[in-house]
């Protein structure tokens, strides 16, 4: 395989998630929603100039596939669709009319044999894989005709224990290496998704932790490996157990490589968390 | 805990069995084992006692709102602030 040949990573993005973004952006302040909004239209914008074959898609999944029955650290999805999201009542919620979202079958596929054989143990995932507000709030402003072929990683962040930080740079650096190490997908983006602080269905619920929130966006900014798993679970706890979901973003810091800008940062009550996007300084 | 965590998850997703709840908690109760202190926290909604045993709060959660509490209800609850 000739260098020139090979896949490359063209854009790495991260996101909130909150089904507030896309399921009742009223209720934030018109100034905190016009900018958030206008963070994902600069990503879609991007992502259009960029034109990727494929998006690999790192998220955590909220109960809606997995249970404490069978519950995976890191899961890869191989299937050639995805419903999005899981129920009609869920696309009502959502604001997102329910569809089949395309998956690259054949990129999930190499991504899966690829981490087996970087020593890393991800659960297979070859159908039955619906998607909840983990990729369908991002996917809406970023893909809003769902024409993007998407890989889905899915982390756990919703409950403990969890894998560490540094695994989840590592995974990143994974997906990086596994892109590389294939021609069918030759422009890839790598999209990931959750956190900032908010806590669910806890008492703490629509409380947001700003100064955690800044310092872990800092910490994007930098790059720096050292700072972005440098986090014990009570560190994390301090921002809810929303905030957990921050491992999605570190997956992407991995596969990116290099620092982050933030490209919006609201702290949104309404939405029950801190909010925010970033891009990798490819 | 499995159990009662069990029945949260499936109510989540299963809307004729969270209607079977609403009616008739006992025989939902009786088919999942559950018994003592969370048997009784979970038919009467006592969230806060369920909550503070361990169970995941996203279950909790979309459980509640799934039977027909309402967010505000559930926070309260879950809080302490409610009968």
């Amino acid at each position: 395989m000739t260098p020139e040949r090979r896949g490359r990573i063209v854009g790495v993005f991260t996101a909130s998630h909150s089904p507030g973004i896309t399921g009742f952006p009223e209720r934030a302040e018109p100034g905190q929603r016009a900018a958030v909004e206008r963070a994902f239209a600069e990503v879609r914008r991007r992502v259009e100039e960029l034109a990727p074959q494929a998006v690999i898609a790192v998220s955590v999944e909220h109960f809606t596939n997995f249970f404490l029955g069978n519950l995976p650290a890191f899961a890869i999805g191989t299937a050639g669709s995805y419903l999005a999201p899981v129920t009609p009542e869920m696309g009502e919620f959502l604001d997102v009319e329910q569809h089949d979202h395309p998956g690259d079958a054949q990129l999930g596929d190499h991504l899966y044999r690829f981490a087996l054989d970087a020593e890393f143990d991800p659960a297979l995932v070859s159908g039955g894989l619906a998607f909840d507000e983990n990729f369908c709030v991002p996917l809406k402003h970023i893909d809003p005709a769902a024409r993007l072929p998407v890989v889905p990683v899915i982390v756990n962040g919703v409950n403990p224990p969890w894998p560490t930080a540094k695994r989840c740079y590592d995974f990143g650096r994974m997906i990086r290496a596994a892109v590389e190490a294939q021609s069918q997908a030759q422009r890839v983006v790598v999209l990931g998704t959750g956190g900032l602080s908010h806590w669910v269905g806890m008492p703490e619920s629509g409380t947001v932790n700003e100064e955690f929130d800044r310092d872990f966006l800092d910490r994007m900014a930098s790059g720096d490996r050292s700072r972005l798993t440098d986090y014990t679970q009570d560190q994390i706890d301090a921002a809810g157990n929303g905030a957990h979901e921050i491992r999605t973003w570190i997956v992407a810091a991995g596969a990116a490589g290099v620092p982050f800008e933030t490209l919006v940062y609201e702290p949104v009550p309404a939405w029950l968390t801190g909010t925010a996007v970033a891009a990798a300084r490819i | 805990m499995y159990d009662l965590q069990r029945l949260l998850w499936d109510v989540r997703k299963d809307p004729e069995l969270a209607e079977r709840f609403r009616t008739e908690p006992d025989t939902v109760l009786d088919d999942y084992g559950i018994e003592g202190e969370e048997r009784t926290a979970m038919r009467a909604l006592d969230f806060k006692t369920l909550y503070e045993r361990g169970a995941n709060p996203y279950l909790l959660y979309f459980c509640a709102l799934q039977i027909g509490v309402d967010r505000a209800d559930y926070y309260a609850r879950l809080r302490g602030e409610s009968a």
